[in-house]
């Protein structure tokens, strides 16, 4: 009997919002599903390319989000732009690697917005789910 | 007492051993102190006795083991590991052996393939099944840098690397060191050419036309490569091709950097750190034509290149 | 029960070969092979990349003659775009080439053929080698390595990289020459050319003398050569028509990109490098030492008997010389590294001439190229051999086929036969040393793989 496949997900969530959010999330009753594990950071800006090509090419995640502050909300004034510029540069790397552009998600969701953190998780986990195991886990 | 020395090469093309011979005299002037118990380039000591009489492959104890090229088939791995098992300090010679090198390019194809072109698909060819015999080693399923099979203690890279690199770091164990490296600088920290950090807009231009320059000066009066709109890879590569002195050799040729010396520092990706450096002076990493390629082109080892599964279009 | 012996790795050749011989019940040879042990899928990988890209990918096939692969693919690249590079830009790539090949030239015939002839064929093989040289003749060996690393020097200060180049691009090279660097580079081009002389009357009075009995059994074949020759029969390194002589020295010219109706190339599962052979000769190949079917053989020998005389004058005074004594076409295998020389100072003839041509200063050098599809031959004589690179390439100018011979490969069916040659002559009633081993070796070493 074969198991329904369960992508593993990694969010890379900054301290000042998203964390807030995913942990309110996890308080509240909208749950996120357990595919989502979560790594605080302290600005999505600090996020280096490196570290999301290297979770999907070492095979160590099916898929990964970076969740920072709304623009114009950075805790370090614009480090979610230059997350967003980075986030040019991953999918492209996505391409090159032979990776789905789906398995990247860059999202703004402050601390109260619990629901759209658990909205999103939702989201990227069904996607993932239709496109299958990332095939770097072989 | 002179130091002995192994040298192997495995998926090389020889440049490395030239460039040891370009040592020229200060390879005659460290002669006396090195003795090649080992060098199949030079030297007719066999792996399996001189009449090929033993069973197992014989590589001489040593103080020092120099191998180039990466790995490829079973052979090299037989004999990288034996060279491995043989020498105290293991020094991986030239880009191959350090990042795969240009051969590591197949990495971009199965074996399936490359061999289904090779044997049957050449249009000078007369079909046939692969080579299949005792005597030619079976390929392994990628090229790899001699790091992803044993243990390496000292790397100098390059395609190849230059002569004063060797001589350096050979005076450097000859003085009982047990380690040398690069300085982490990159190929742009030795350019001479004028930077303005910005570049004409526009897709990323190929070589369909020569630099924009004046023969008659030097180098510091040219644009640099990026900023003329064409893509160089100085940013992200380490720098050390001219040697102690001198500029990056391609530069020097009026042509871009194309990597050969490898990333500035280990783990590094290059590809990442291009696309951030070319955003910096308006060039649009997606306009580079055979990007996967051109930013791999000498590091396709460690796994940076590998064949890419079928895929139906993206929407 | 017969036995196999072994020759692995096969020295001072560049590249992975083993030689296995296999000796029957009464220990006489019953067969050998040439076992070439590496591969590496340059045609396939090569797919895809840009045209222009090609020729600073390509030269890695070869970091002893990377000159040659830069040139073929160069001309390959040229002719997919339809485009004539400027002469200027021609003749910087001839100059580049030349300088490059007076370095290998020198490299091969005293670091890895003259330890067999200086040191003496049944020499410790701890001492046959070139630090066995070094210390035997040490002015000599001074000379040698001062006048190889200057040939590296003068292409590194003017194109940047000796090994791997980037200077020559499709539509013609990357930069033109001052005067002043034309200056400095003519002075050193004459000591070249001195050296060059100097090297071929050593050879002749010190090694070819000596062995001549050696030359005249070791490893002798009667089979065919291939090279390239200027409409005049003058015997080109850079650009011609292909000529490919029977082993009567009966001969047939094509252009480079008829190669395919000439040329085809056979695999056997015991190596993996294949077997070019003349399609028009016979129901080829067969490797079979009393009745060769389609086998012949490039690199210096081959070009030195289809050639009708040499490009210079000094180089011809040395081709009257060796035909007188020799003949043409011969089959001396060990008088590879006599031609050798003879193309040495060619080489270094033509280095002088190419700087004393006031054109190779002009400042055009490049033609801007387009890309389309199309498809181009480039060929030019590798030291080692004739080389064919043949692409093909899509709208955007990327390669979507390619195929290469090079030089050495040209020559696995007569290496294979010369080793059978060499080990039937000298390995008798089961007896075998080291020395003869060695000897076996020699017929391999003479082609410069
Ligand atoms: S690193 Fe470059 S020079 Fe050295 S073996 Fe590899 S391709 Fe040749
Ligand atoms: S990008 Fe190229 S040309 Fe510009 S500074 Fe760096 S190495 Fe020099
Ligand atoms: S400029 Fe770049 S590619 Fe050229 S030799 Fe230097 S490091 Fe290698
Ligand atoms: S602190 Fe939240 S994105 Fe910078």
């Amino acid at each position: 009997m074969e198991k329904e496949f369960e992508p593993k997900i990694v969010a890379f969530c900054c301290n000042w919002c998203s964390y807030l959010a995913a942990d309110s999330a996890g308080m509240a009753r909208n749950q996120y599903p357990s595919n989502v594990h979560i790594i605080r950071c302290m600005c999505s800006g600090m996020v280096h390319p490196n570290f999301v090509i290297d979770a999907l090419t070492k095979g160590l995640a099916d898929g990964v989000m970076v969740c920072g502050c709304h623009p114009g909300d950075c805790h370090y004034q614009d480090g979610n732009k230059r997350a967003e510029s980075r986030s040019e540069a991953i999918f492209l790397m996505l391409e090159d690697f032979g990776l789905e552009q789906e398995r990247f998600r860059l999202e703004w969701i402050s601390a109260s917005e619990g629901q759209k953190f658990a909205g999103v998780s939702g989201e990227m986990t069904q996607t993932l789910k239709e496109l299958g195991p990332n095939f770097y886990k072989s | 007492m002179p130091v002995k020395v192994v040298e192997e090469w495995l998926n090389s093309c020889s440049g490395c051993e030239i460039s040891i011979l370009n040592l020229g005299d200060t390879l005659l002037d460290l002669l006396p102190e090195l003795n090649f118990v080992h060098i199949p380039v030079l030297i007719d000591h066999k792996y399996y006795g001189q009449t090929g009489e033993s069973d197992v492959i014989e590589i001489p104890e040593a103080d020092i083991g120099i191998v180039s090229g990466g790995v490829r088939n079973e052979e090299h791995k037989h004999v990288l590991e034996e060279t491995r098992k043989k020498t105290k300090i293991l020094i991986a010679l030239g880009s191959c052996a350090a990042h795969g090198g240009i051969p590591a390019q197949a990495n971009m194809y199965t074996n399936k393939d490359i061999f289904e072109k090779l044997f049957r698909g050449s249009p000078s060819t007369d079909p046939a099944s692969d080579p299949n015999h005792p005597n030619v080693p079976q390929w392994l399923d990628s090229c790899l840098a001699l790091d992803e099979v044993v243990e390496v203690d000292v790397t100098i890279p390059g395609c190849p690397p230059h002569p004063d690199w060797i001589a350096e770091a050979l005076t450097a164990l000859l003085e009982g060191k047990t380690s040398w490296s690069l300085p982490e600088r990159s190929v742009c920290d030795t350019c001479p050419v004028i930077r303005e950090k910005k570049s004409a807009a526009g897709p990323v231009r190929r070589c369909f036309e020569n630099l924009e320059f004046n023969p008659e000066e030097g180098l510091d009066k040219m644009r640099c490569i990026n900023e003329q709109g064409f893509l160089c890879l100085g940013p992200v590569t380490l720098a050390g091709c001219a040697g102690k002195e001198g500029v990056p050799r391609c530069i020097q040729a009026r042509t871009p950097c194309r990597g050969c010396f490898g990333p500035i520092r280990k783990g590094a990706r290059p590809m990442v750190d291009m696309m951030g450096a070319m955003s910096s002076v308006g060039l649009d990493p997606k306009t580079v034509v055979d990007r996967r390629a051109i930013m791999n082109r000498y590091i396709g080892g460690h796994g940076n290149l590998r064949p890419l599964p079928a895929r139906p279009a993206r929407k | 029960m017969g036995k196999i012996v072994n020759i692995q790795p096969v020295t001072r050749i560049e590249g992975h070969a083993k030689v296995a011989i296999h000796l029957d019940d009464a220990g006489n040879v019953a067969d050998t092979r040439l076992h070439i042990q590496t591969l590496r899928g340059f045609e396939k990988f090569v797919e895809g990349r840009p045209v222009e890209e090609m020729p600073r990918i390509v030269c890695h096939i070869c970091g002893i003659c990377p000159w040659s692969h830069h040139l073929a693919s160069s001309k390959a690249g040229d002719a997919c775009f339809g485009v004539t590079p400027p002469p200027a830009a021609v003749k910087l790539r001839r100059l580049m080439q030349m300088i490059a090949y007076v370095g290998d030239k020198l490299l091969h015939f005293y670091f890895l053929a003259a330890p067999d002839f200086v040191i003496g064929p049944d020499a410790d093989y701890a001492v046959r080698n070139v630090i066995g040289i070094v210390n035997a003749a040490p002015n000599i060996a001074k000379q040698v390595v001062h006048y190889r690393q200057l040939t590296a020097q003068i292409l590194e200060n003017f194109a940047g990289r000796a090994i791997h180049p980037t200077f020559s691009i499709p539509g013609g090279v990357s930069k033109p020459m001052t005067e002043a660097e034309r200056v400095e580079m003519l002075a050193h081009a004459l000591e070249l050319l001195d050296f060059s002389m100097f090297t071929i009357k050593f050879a002749k009075e010190n090694v070819f003398a000596k062995y001549i009995d050696a030359i005249k059994t070791l490893g002798v074949i009667k089979v065919g050569h291939l090279g390239l020759v200027t409409d005049d029969g003058a015997l080109d390194f850079y650009d011609g028509k292909l000529r490919l002589m029977q082993p009567d020295g009966s001969h047939e010219d094509f252009a480079d990109d008829e190669y395919l109706d000439h040329i085809g190339e056979h695999v056997e599962p015991w190596s993996y490098q294949k077997f070019p052979y003349a399609k028009k000769w016979g129901d080829g190949p067969a490797m079979d030492l009393d009745n060769p079917v389609g086998v012949y053989r490039t690199n210096c020998l081959a070009r030195i008997n289809v050639c009708d005389k040499m490009a210079t004058p000094l180089a011809q005074a040395e081709l009257e010389e060796f035909r007188a004594e020799f003949g043409r076409p011969t089959h001396l295998t060990l008088l590879y590294h006599y031609a050798r020389l003879i193309e040495l100072v060619q080489c270094a003839e033509q280095t002088v001439e190419l700087l004393e041509d006031p054109e190779i200063t002009s400042s055009d050098v490049r033609k801007k190229i387009e890309p389309r599809s199309g498809r181009g031959v480039g060929c030019v004589e590798a030291p080692r051999g004739t080389l064919i690179h043949d692409y093909q390439s899509d709208d955007e100018g990327l390669i979507t086929q390619a195929n290469l011979i090079v030089g050495t490969t040209h020559n696995n069916a007569a290496m294979n036969l010369s080793v059978k040659q060499a080990a039937t002559e000298l390995i008798k009633d089961g007896t075998y040393d080291q020395a003869i081993l060695n000897k076996v070796e020699m017929a391999i070493r003479a082609y410069d793989p």
